[in-house]
């Protein structure tokens, strides 16, 4: 459906393209595809519809977003990896999609993710809760929550978005800096699927994406304990970030990039860069973010962009190799 | 009560505002459409208009996906009747009966029963949501993996009886579907099952993919084996348009029957709706005085199943609208668009935004009122394409089915599935084995064993788990007294001739 847009809007372009004749060497000319790894509705579709709205007004070409799920983001990432590296397909991934299954499905990629793929910018930050239950669970701090796990080893059960999903690195990296064990709950059906593991009481604790939960805090299913982020939510001052409760560098920053062709030529990355830039500057756009918590933060610069990719992924190389999570490969 | 009277006109305030009428009627419309296009889901219709309800108020962006959504189960009904087309789970047992009634030229009848008996269904549902929300979420959350797990044996177990010919192949068509749910990543552990290094199927076998091919081009393919002259839908003159008051007499208990059961199943947390319409199907086969009826054209096999999954349709929004947990992937769509506008579904909204519960449930009685007068007047429409040439009819159905099954993961590799899925549709035509049953285990299948590996998990490897839970006890213990009930030889030599078709 998508493709049929884009096939429109660049018929409707043709026509239009006499009178701008002279702009058709300059990027953008005719719209641009975002590829996004997961189904519509979700954290990271939004994300890209925000941003393509406004690089619409800015750069006067409509951002058609189009999503190609499956195969942990793989699928997608391919596709946008194998187009033209012209500026006109691009991707938008987050932490998942681009960190942990270029490092834990390495052998899977029918291209070299490091060598092909390049960030153009890292576009917005989800903060996570470290989530408790309050179905017959009374832990109101992270220190509880130790102890308790100290007290009745393997006992206390956590959800996850499935297996090496990051929700499930950061457990278990949290249990093993606690000297504690946990029982792995891993529910495929990804955050929708961890809030109703929790009302229902499968699971008693979780990483959750903060987005969609404040209704449930306060009518006081759930009990966040803790935040992953880089400093508290104003909407949530009391609730301490996880290095504040004592778990320094425990905790996945769920980002989210945008992704080009590694071979996209620098003054299309630029511009492309200077409207992400603009964009995020926009009131309508840093409101649509700030309603869900969720901070928008670019990267400097385009090359920072590189150097920060690099770190992240590794980052999950050195936690991959910590915390051994059998995939039976 | 006064206060629920004073909610529900404030509800219907908002929903018959101009403006909110004008998107009740556009989803509505919307959703028949591309509930008739055969294999083009609300999801991906959702998605394409989600961009849109960013701009709207978030009750008239509500009220309008709502309205995609319980209209293309209106509509998902019309393709299964007439060319035997589920795109949606629930239509699937409404091809087995609602096919075989517009082969007999009852088309007509057919139709009309399935919209009456889903706005019946969508009309007392609705009353549910707005009068006992939250006693029926309370219902919900104690539905946990323990509880799950026995309910789906139950559904197993009496599912054998959805088949009309042997037991043994329906039996083998089950294990098959089980067996088709298994491939992709498992879930518990990561590993690959059956996706033979091809990387697309890591997410394993997708339910469109599969329904269109073994049902709408299986079917394509053996209509086009048979002589051109024999070669329409309708065998037989097509009699009348309504259905006749007998119709009605053995059609309504069904509805009422299936719109109690799939009011209950929709509330369950992770999708109970699907099941509504399997398990209204199968009780109506245990409940008629003469079973063999059913998949030769049983209205009851339409009325109660079409009943049961529009019920189950509307008090799925529970859960979602309660507690912020969605039923099912339009759900979660409708609380992405609730997100951009900075309200959090969850147990304060009905409270915080009344104004927001009150007309989506208003708007939802509207809504299924709108499709009633929508849908009557356009069987007389159906009806006359099944005149169509058939080889002009096959080859538009063979389009709309390669492009929603395109739409859905926007994927070319579904449809060559499809293809494939198509030609073991024929096969199993062939060897006259249901295909029903096939698509229950598939869908039954990777529910139930991730339930009951969840449930082992939570208990640490205690199988008392299911005895100990009250609701799974009871929930095992009618599996028990059915397998008893199916034991008993006296029952037992009458169902051997149930099962009998010819």
């Amino acid at each position: 459906m998508t493709r049929l847009t884009l096939a429109l809007l660049s018929v409707l372009g043709l026509i239009a393209g006499p009178l701008t004749a002279g702009a058709q060497d300059k990027y953008p000319s005719k719209p641009v595809r975002i590829i996004v790894p997961y189904g519509p509705g979700g954290a990271t579709d939004i994300t890209s519809r925000i941003f393509g709205d406004q690089l619409k007004n800015i750069l006067g070409q409509a951002f058609v977003v189009e999503s190609k799920p499956g195969a942990f983001g793989i699928i997608g990432i391919e596709e946008m990896a194998r187009a033209k590296p012209d500026g006109y397909t691009l991707f938008v991934g987050n932490v998942s999609t681009n960190a942990i299954t270029p490092v834990i499905y390495e052998k899977k990629f029918s291209i070299n993710f490091e060598k092909e793929v390049l960030s153009v910018s890292r576009l917005a930050i989800y903060p996570s809760f470290l989530m408790v239950t309050t179905a017959n669970f009374d832990v109101k701090s992270v220190k509880e929550l130790v102890d308790l796990a100290k007290k009745e080893p393997g006992k206390i059960r956590y959800s996850s978005a499935g297996v090496g999903s990051f929700p499930h690195y950061d457990m278990e990296v949290f249990a093993r800096r606690a000297g504690v064990t946990m029982n792995h709950i891993p529910n495929k059906a990804g955050a929708s699927g961890m809030l109703s593991d929790l009302v229902v009481g499968d699971a008693q604790v979780a990483v959750i994406n903060s987005a969609t939960t404040a209704a449930m805090i306060k009518a006081g299913k759930m009990r966040p304990i803790a935040v992953i982020a880089e400093k508290r939510l104003t909407e949530f001052p009391d609730v301490p970030t996880l290095a504040e409760a004592g778990f320094p560098n425990v905790g996945t920053l769920h980002w989210q990039s945008m992704f080009a062709p590694a071979q996209t030529p620098k003054d299309v990355l630029a511009t492309l860069y200077k409207g992400l830039q603009d964009a995020s500057k926009v009131p309508a756009l840093q409101e649509a973010f700030a309603k869900q918590l969720v901070s928008v933060k670019l990267s400097d610069s385009l090359d920072e962009a590189q150097t920060w990719l690099k770190g992240e992924i590794a980052n999950w190389k050195k936690i991959t190799a910590e915390v051994k999570i059998d995939l039976n490969e | 009560m006064g206060d629920f009277f004073s909610n529900l006109a404030l509800g219907f305030g908002i929903a018959l505002t101009p403006m909110n009428l004008g998107y009740a009627l556009v989803g509505c419309l919307v959703g028949t459409l591309i509930g008739v296009l055969p294999g083009i889901g609300p999801i991906a219709t959702v998605a394409m208009l989600l961009p849109i309800t960013f701009h709207l108020e978030p009750v008239s962006g509500l009220i309008m996906l709502a309205g995609i959504f319980y209209g293309a189960q209106y509509g998902g009904s019309t393709t299964a009747i007439l060319v035997n087309l589920p795109g949606e789970t629930s239509s699937v047992v409404t091809c087995i009966d609602g096919h075989q009634m517009a082969r007999q030229g009852r088309a007509g009848a057919a139709l009309a029963i399935a919209a009456l008996g889903s706005f019946f269904a969508g009309c007392f549902s609705t009353a549910l949501i707005a009068m006992f929300s939250p006693p029926l979420a309370i219902v919900g959350q104690s539905f946990g993996a323990p509880e799950y797990f026995s309910l789906l044996v139950l559904g197993l177990v009496a599912a054998v009886v959805l088949a009309h010919g042997s037991v043994i192949k329906a039996i083998a068509m089950v294990v098959l579907g089980l067996l088709l749910g298994l491939v992709g990543t498992d879930g518990n552990t990561g590993a690959q099952r059956f996706s033979f290094d091809i990387i697309i199927l890591s997410d394993g076998i997708g339910f469109v993919p599969l329904a269109v091919g073994v049902f709408g081009l299986g079917e394509i393919i053996a209509n086009l084996m048979a002589p051109e002259q024999q070669r329409t839908i309708v065998q037989e003159k097509i009699s009348r348009l309504w259905p006749t008051m007998q119709d009605f007499r053995q059609a309504w208990p069904a509805v009422l029957r299936g719109t109690a059961l799939g009011s209950i199943l929709g509330v369950l947390p992770g999708g109970g709706a699907t099941l509504s319409s399997f398990a209204s199907y199968v009780l109506e086969k245990k409940v008629a005085r003469d079973p063999s009826r059913f998949g030769k054209g049983a209205i009851e096999g339409v009325a109660g199943p079409e009943s049961a999954n529009n019920a189950g349709a509307q008090t799925s929004f529970i859960p979602m609208l309660t507690l912020g947990i969605p039923g099912n992937a339009v759900m979660a769509l409708m609380i992405g668009a609730l997100t951009i506008h900075g309200i959090q579904p969850g147990p304060q909204v009905m409270t915080e935004r009344p104004d927001l519960f009150w007309g989506m449930v208003a708007s939802m009685w509207i809504g299924n009122l709108m499709l009633v007068i929508i849908n009557l007047p356009l069987i007389g429409i159906w009806v006359q394409l099944l005149k169509v040439p058939y080889r002009l009819l096959n080859l538009a159905i063979l389009l709309f089915c390669a492009i929603g099954v395109y739409t859905v993961n926007n994927s070319a590799f579904e449809i060559m599935l499809t293809a494939l899925f198509g030609v073991l549709g024929y096969v199993f035509m062939k060897l006259e084995c249901e295909p029903a049953p096939m698509l229950l285990g598939f869908i039954l299948g990777p529910l139930m064993e991730e339930n009951l590996r969840r449930a082992m998990r939570i208990a640490s490897g205690d199988p008392m788990i299911f005895i100990q839970r009250p609701i799974s006890l009871g929930l095992l213990i009618a599996t028990v007294l059915l397998l008893l009930i199916v034991a008993l030889p006296a029952i037992r030599s009458k169902r051997e001739e149930a099962f009998q078709e010819n």
